[in-house]
C-alpha cells in the first residue's frame, strides 16, 4: 500500500493552500458579517481551473480527479467554510450531476464552461415537504411537445440564486414515485419563469447563498433532460454520493484549523503562570481532535482513491460525511472550549466555525439518512432491504 | 423529602409564565437580532418586584426563596435566556452579595435603588490574565489594585467580560488590596470609571459584557463590602450562588428546546409519517428528557442549599458543570431534529444553541468546576487538590 | 532564475522577475506580435527539479535543471559564467530577468556578473518592465521620485522584490506538468562549461565568531523598579 500523495497532487495542495491563505481566507469574516458571496474569489477560482478540478480536461477541467477535489475543499474548509460550501454546491453536485448523466452534447454545452469557472451551477433538489424524504418532491415537469414545463417551489437551494446553470429535479410521472417518476433537467437560469424566492438568514455559512427558488411555467427543450426520463432518482442519488465525500474533506479542513488554533493557544495562554498546554484537560481534548482528524484523513483520502480506481464506494462515502462532519463539531466544540471567553467573542475566527460547522450534519442528506444508508447498504449486502 | 413545589411556589410559577408570556417571549428574537439589553423586560420586572425577587421586605424585594427565584430564572429563560442572565447577575451576583455581605448603611443606600431597578448591578471580577477563577484562587491573580488612601481606596486596573457593564448604575468591583482580596461597590459615575469596549458574542447578544477601566478610581473606605482580605469570600459566595441561576437557565432553555422540538416532530412529515414516528427521533428526546429531569431535581436541589445557609461550592459546581453540559447537548440534539429549520435564525432554536453554550464558560469554565467537585472527593479522603 | 534552496521557494524578487517575464509574453500575444518564449533557469544550484516545475506552471514555455558536481558550491561568479553559457547554448536570449537580491546571502551579484559575461547593458532593480521595438523599458526608484530607463535589446534586467505579484499557476497546466517525469530540461554543466570555469573566485579560509558580548545591565522586578534600575544605570553610562 502506498500513501503517498502523488507529485501533481502535493504541487495541487501547495499551490490551492497558498491561494486559501493569500485569497480566501482575508475575506472570511467579512463575508460572514456582512452575509455576502464572495463573488470576486470564485471568479479567481474560475481563472486557474479549480473550479473544474475533478472534471477530465477534455470537458475544460483540470483531471485532477476526485483526490484533487478533496484536496480542494479540505484546503478551503480550513480557512472558509462558506466559499467551500459555494464551492462544493457549484462543483460537486451542479456540475457533477452533467459530469455523471450527461450525454455529449450536454457536457459540450454546459459542463465545458462550468469546468472553465465560465458560469457557475446549482442542484436543485429540495422542497418545503421533502428534505431528507428527497423522494417526495413535488415540482411538476410536464411535456409539451418538443419542451418539458416545469412549475413548483424548491427550498433551501445553495448558489441558485446566481448561478447560471441548475440541475432541477422534477416528478414527470405523479404515479410513479422514485421509481420511474422524477427526472433530472438541465435549466437556464434566465429562462422566463425561473425566479429567485426568500434569501435565508442562516446562523452559519453566511458567505453562501441559499435561497428558495420558484419555477413558473419555465419551459426546458426536451435535449435538457439529464439521463433518461423517469431515472432522476437514481440520479441524483449518485450526485449526492460524489457530494458526500467531499463535503467530508471540507469537514476535515475545519477541523485541522480547530486543532491548529487550540495548539496554538495552548503554548501561548498561560493561566496562573502555568501554560495551558501542561493541563490535562488540554492536552486530552487536543489527542482526541488529532485523533480523530487522522482517522477522518485516512478515510476521506481512501474514499477519494476508490472513486478515482472506479470502486464502489457509496456506503463510504456516506461514513465521510456523517463522520466527517461529527468530527468537525467535537473538534470545533473543543477549541471553542480551550479558548474559553475568546471562543465565545465574533472578534475571533471561532465561534464563526462553530456557527458554520453546525450545517454540516444536517444538509447534503442529515446524518439520521446517512446512518439509514450505511445501514440499508450492508444489509441489502446480506439480502435485508431496509425501509427509511 | 419533598418533592413538590409549594403551594405557593406553584401560584409564583404561574405569574412567572404570564409574565413571560407578556414581556419576554415575544421580544426574544428581536432583542437577539439588534443586540439590544432587554431594558423593556427589566423595567417590567422591577414592577413585579423581581429584580429584588430574594430581599427582604425592607428593602423592597419579594422575599422570595432562593427556589421560588429559580423557578423565576428557569420561566424567564425559557424564552429569552439574555434577559433572564440581566436579572439573575443583578439579583445573585450584587444584590445579594450587598444583603449577606454589606453593612447596614449600604443595605440601605443600595438595596432599595436595585430593588426598584434604579441601579442595575454588575459585577467585575475577570481580568484579561484571570478568569473567574480568580477569587477562588485566592486572589493571587488578580493585577486591578485597591491603593488605601486616607478615607478612600483608589482603584486601578481593567476589568473584562463585566456582565449587565453597559447598563449597569452599580459595579462590584473585585481589586488585590494590602490584606488581600478585596471587594466595592463603586456606582457608575465615580470619575475614573470608564465602560469600556462591550463584546460582540456568538449567544446571549442582548446581554452587554462590557471592558471595565478603572484609572485611579476613588471611593469611599465604606464602600468597601466585607471586611478587609474578605472580598475572595464574597466572589466565592456570589458566583456559588449564580451557578445554581446559570444552571437553572440552562434548565430553561432545554425545556423549551425540548418542547420546541417535539411540536416539530408531530408536525413534520417525511416518508408519509411524522418523524416522531422514527424511533431514532424518539431516543433523540427521550435522551434530552431525561437529562432535563435530572437536571431539574440537581437545580432545585442546589437552590434549597442556598437557603439553607453553609458551605454551596461542592453542589454549585456540581450543577453548574451538569447544567452547562445538559443545555448544550440538548440544544444541539433538538436542533438536529429540527433540520435545517432548526438552523435558520427564523426560528428560536438557533438562538438557543448560541446562548446555551455560554454556560460552559461563563461563571467559571466547566474544567474548573471539575476540578472543585474532585477537590471534595479527594477532601473526603484527606487529600488536597490544587487546580 | 529562481529559488531558495532549503524552502523550495521562489525568492521573492526572482517571482517578480518571473512574473514580468510572463506580463512581456502577454503582451506579445495581445498585441498579436510573434509569440515570446520564456525560458527558466536557476539562479544557483539546487537539489532537485521541483521549483523549475513550479515555473513551468505558472507559464513558462521551457525550463532547464543544471546538474553536475562541479556546481555544488558556486557562488554567484560561477553561477554567471555558468548562465552565461547556458544562454548561448539557448541561442541567446533577447531579454534576461533575474531578482536584484536574494533573501539568503544577500549578494545582488549574479544580474551584474551575467550581464558582464554576455556583454549586454543591464538594469539593476526594476520597478516595472517592458518591452517594445528592439527596447527595453524599466522603471526605477530614484530617491523621492520614479526614473525610467531605457536600453537596447539584448539586455540583462534585475527586479526588486515586492514589485509585481506572481500569478496563480494554471491548474490544468500543474496537473500535467507535474504528471510528465520530462517536462524540465536536464543540462549538465560539463557539456556547458570547462572545470576551471566552476572554480570560485573566492576563497574560504577560515570561520570565527564575534567575541561574546561584554554583559550588560540586567533589571527585574515590577515594572516600577525596573524602570529605577534602568534609569539608574543609564544615569550611571552618562557620568562615565
Amino acid at each position: 500500500m502506498d500513501f503517498t500523495f502523488s507529485p501533481e497532487h502535493v504541487a495541487l495542495r501547495r499551490m490551492i493552500r497558498e491561494f486559501a491563505e493569500n485569497e480566501v481566507a482575508p475575506l472570511a469574516a467579512e463575508i460572514d458579517r456582512e452575509g455576502r458571496v464572495p463573488f470576486e474569489t470564485l471568479k479567481m477560482l474560475g481563472e486557474i481551473g479549480l473550479l473544474g478540478v475533478c472534471f477530465p480536461q477534455e470537458y475544460g477541467g483540470m483531471g485532477a480527479g476526485e483526490t484533487g477535489y478533496c484536496i480542494l475543499m479540505e484546503e478551503l474548509g480550513r480557512v472558509c467554510t462558506s466559499t467551500a460550501t459555494g464551492v462544493g454546491a457549484h462543483i460537486g453536485i451542479g456540475a457533477m450531476a452533467i459530469h455523471l448523466d450527461g450525454n455529449e452534447q450536454q457536457k459540450r454545452k454546459y459542463l465545458v464552461p462550468l469546468a472553465r469557472g465560465e458560469k457557475i451551477a446549482a442542484f436543485v433538489l429540495t422542497e418545503a415537504d421533502a428534505g431528507s424524504d428527497a423522494a417526495a418532491i413535488r415540482t411538476r415537469a410536464v411535456r409539451e411537445g418538443d419542451s418539458w414545463i416545469l412549475d413548483g417551489t424548491k427550498t433551501f437551494n445553495t448558489n441558485g440564486s446566481f448561478a447560471e446553470i441548475v440541475t432541477v429535479m422534477a416528478v414527470t410521472d405523479p404515479t410513479l414515485g422514485a421509481r420511474g417518476g422524477i427526472t433530472a433537467f438541465i435549466v437556464e437560469a434566465d429562462t422566463p419563469g425561473f425566479e429567485v424566492g426568500t434569501h435565508e438568514n442562516k446562523m452559519g455559512i453566511r458567505g453562501s447563498s441559499t435561497a428558495e427558488l420558484i419555477f413558473d411555467g419555465v419551459r426546458v427543450p426536451h435535449e435538457n433532460v439529464l439521463g433518461k426520463v423517469g431515472e432522476g432518482f437514481v440520479s441524483f442519488m449518485k450526485t449526492l454520493d460524489m457530494g458526500r465525500l467531499t463535503l467530508g474533506a471540507a469537514c476535515l479542513g475545519g477541523a485541522q484549523a480547530a486543532l491548529d488554533w487550540s495548539i496554538e493557544w495552548a503554548k501561548t495562554r498561560k493561566q496562573f503562570g502555568v501554560d495551558l498546554a501542561q493541563k490535562q484537560s488540554v492536552q486530552w481534548k487536543i489527542a482526541d481532535m488529532a485523533t480523530e482528524v487522522e482517522a477522518l484523513r485516512s478515510l476521506v483520502y481512501r474514499v477519494a482513491w476508490m472513486v478515482d480506481t472506479g470502486q464502489p464506494f457509496s456506503r463510504l462515502a456516506a461514513m465521510c460525511k456523517m463522520y466527517g462532519s461529527e468530527v468537525a463539531s467535537r473538534a470545533i466544540d473543543s477549541a471553542l472550549q480551550i479558548h474559553g471567553g475568546l471562543g465565545y467573542s465574533r472578534d475571533f475566527a471561532i465561534e464563526r466555525a462553530f456557527r458554520d460547522a453546525r450545517i454540516a450534519e444536517i444538509f447534503e442528506g442529515t446524518n439520521e439518512i446517512q446512518r439509514i444508508v450505511i445501514a440499508s447498504n450492508i444489509f441489502r449486502e446480506r439480502g435485508v432491504r431496509i425501509r427509511p | 423529602m419533598e418533592f413538590t413545589f409549594s403551594e405557593e411556589q406553584q401560584m409564583f410559577r404561574a405569574m412567572f409564565r404570564d409574565f413571560c408570556g407578556k414581556e419576554v417571549a415575544s421580544k426574544a428574537e428581536e432583542l437577539d437580532h439588534e443586540e439590544k439589553p432587554p431594558l423593556d423586560a427589566i423595567r417590567k420586572a422591577a414592577n413585579q418586584g423581581f429584580l429584588g425577587a430574594t430581599l427582604p421586605e425592607d428593602y423592597f424585594g419579594a422575599e422570595l426563596d432562593y427556589v421560588s427565584y429559580a423557578l423565576l430564572i428557569e420561566t424567564l429563560a425559557r424564552d429569552c435566556m439574555s434577559t433572564a442572565l440581566t436579572l439573575a447577575t443583578h439579583v445573585s451576583l450584587v444584590a445579594m452579595s450587598i444583603l449577606d455581605h454589606g453593612t447596614d448603611v449600604q443595605k440601605e443606600q443600595w438595596l432599595p435603588m436595585m430593588a426598584a431597578g434604579e441601579a442595575l448591578g454588575a459585577f467585575a471580577l475577570t481580568e484579561p490574565d484571570a478568569g473567574s477563577d480568580a477569587a477562588h484562587q485566592g486572589g493571587a491573580a488578580l493585577r486591578t489594585r485597591a491603593t488605601p488612601d486616607g478615607a478612600e481606596v483608589s482603584l486601578d486596573g481593567t476589568k473584562t467580560w463585566v456582565a449587565n457593564g453597559g447598563i449597569a448604575g452599580l459595579f462590584l468591583v473585585f481589586a488585590q488590596g494590602p490584606e488581600g482580596v478585596e471587594a466595592f461597590l463603586v456606582p457608575k459615575d465615580t470619575p475614573g470609571l470608564t465602560v469600556g469596549y462591550r463584546e460582540p458574542t456568538l449567544g446571549l447578544r442582548s446581554v452587554t459584557f462590557n471592558t471595565l477601566y478603572l484609572e485611579g478610581c476613588r471611593v469611599p473606605v465604606a464602600n468597601r463590602l466585607g471586611a478587609p482580605g474578605e472580598g475572595g469570600a464574597v466572589g466565592r459566595r456570589a458566583q456559588d450562588r449564580m451557578a445554581v441561576a446559570l444552571a437553572a437557565a440552562g434548565l430553561g432553555a432545554s425545556e423549551d428546546a425540548v418542547d420546541i422540538a417535539a411540536q416539530f416532530a408531530t408536525e413534520r412529515v417525511q416518508f408519509g409519517v411524522p418523524i416522531a414516528k422514527k424511533q431514532a427521533i424518539q431516543s433523540y428526546m427521550a435522551e434530552a428528557l431525561t437529562d432535563v429531569e435530572a437536571l431539574r431535581y440537581l437545580v432545585y436541589h442546589a437552590a434549597w442549599l442556598v437557603d439553607q445557609g453553609g458551605d454551596l461550592s461542592f453542589d454549585a459546581s456540581v450543577v453548574k458543570a451538569f447544567g452547562a453540559r445538559v443545555a448544550h447537548s440538548v440544544t444541539n440534539r433538538m436542533l438536529q431534529v429540527m433540520g435545517g429549520y432548526g438552523y435558520m435564525e427564523d426560528y428560536p432554536m438557533a438562538r438557543k444553541y448560541r446562548d446555551a453554550r455560554a454556560l460552559g464558560i461563563i461563571g467559571g469554565p466547566t474544567e474548573l468546576h471539575q476540578v472543585r467537585v474532585a477537590q471534595r472527593i479527594f477532601a473526603d479522603l484527606d487529600l488536597e487538590i490544587a487546580p | 532564475m529562481f529559488i531558495n534552496r532549503e524552502e523550495y521557494l521562489l525568492q521573492p524578487a526572482d517571482r517578480c522577475a518571473l512574473e514580468a517575464a510572463l506580463r512581456i509574453k502577454d503582451a506579445a500575444r495581445s498585441q498579436e506580435m510573434p509569440d515570446i518564449e520564456v525560458v527558466a533557469l536557476p539562479r544557483t544550484p539546487l537539489p532537485d527539479d521541483d521549483v523549475l516545475r513550479q515555473a513551468l506552471c505558472t507559464g513558462a514555455d521551457r525550463a532547464v535543471y543544471l546538474t553536475g558536481a562541479g556546481l555544488q558550491d558556486a557562488d554567484d561568479a560561477v553561477m554567471a559564467r555558468v548562465l552565461a553559457a547556458a544562454v548561448g547554448r539557448l541561442g541567446g536570449a533577447d531579454l534576461v530577468l533575474a531578482g536584484a537580491t536574494t533573501l539568503d546571502s544577500g549578494q545582488g551579484q549574479l544580474g551584474l556578473r551575467l550581464a558582464e559575461a554576455l556583454g549586454s547593458p543591464q538594469i539593476v532593480g526594476a520597478w516595472t518592465v517592458e518591452t517594445a521595438d528592439g527596447c527595453v523599458q524599466a522603471v526605477l526608484k530614484d530617491g523621492t521620485g520614479y526614473v525610467t530607463v531605457e536600453a537596447d535589446l539584448p539586455a540583462v534586467v534585475t527586479m526588486l522584490p515586492g514589485t509585481l505579484k506572481l500569478r496563480y499557476p494554471d491548474g490544468v497546466r500543474l496537473i500535467d506538468v507535474y504528471r510528465a517525469p520530462d517536462a524540465v530540461e536536464h543540462w549538465d554543466v560539463s557539456d556547458l562549461v570547462d572545470e576551471e570555469m566552476l572554480r570560485s573566485l573566492l576563497k574560504e579560509r577560515g570561520r570565527d565568531f564575534p567575541p561574546e558580548r561584554e554583559r550588560g545591565v540586567r533589571v527585574s522586578g515590577t515594572s516600577e523598579e525596573m524602570a529605577q534600575a534602568l534609569a539608574d544605570a543609564l544615569r550611571q553610562r552618562v557620568r562615565a
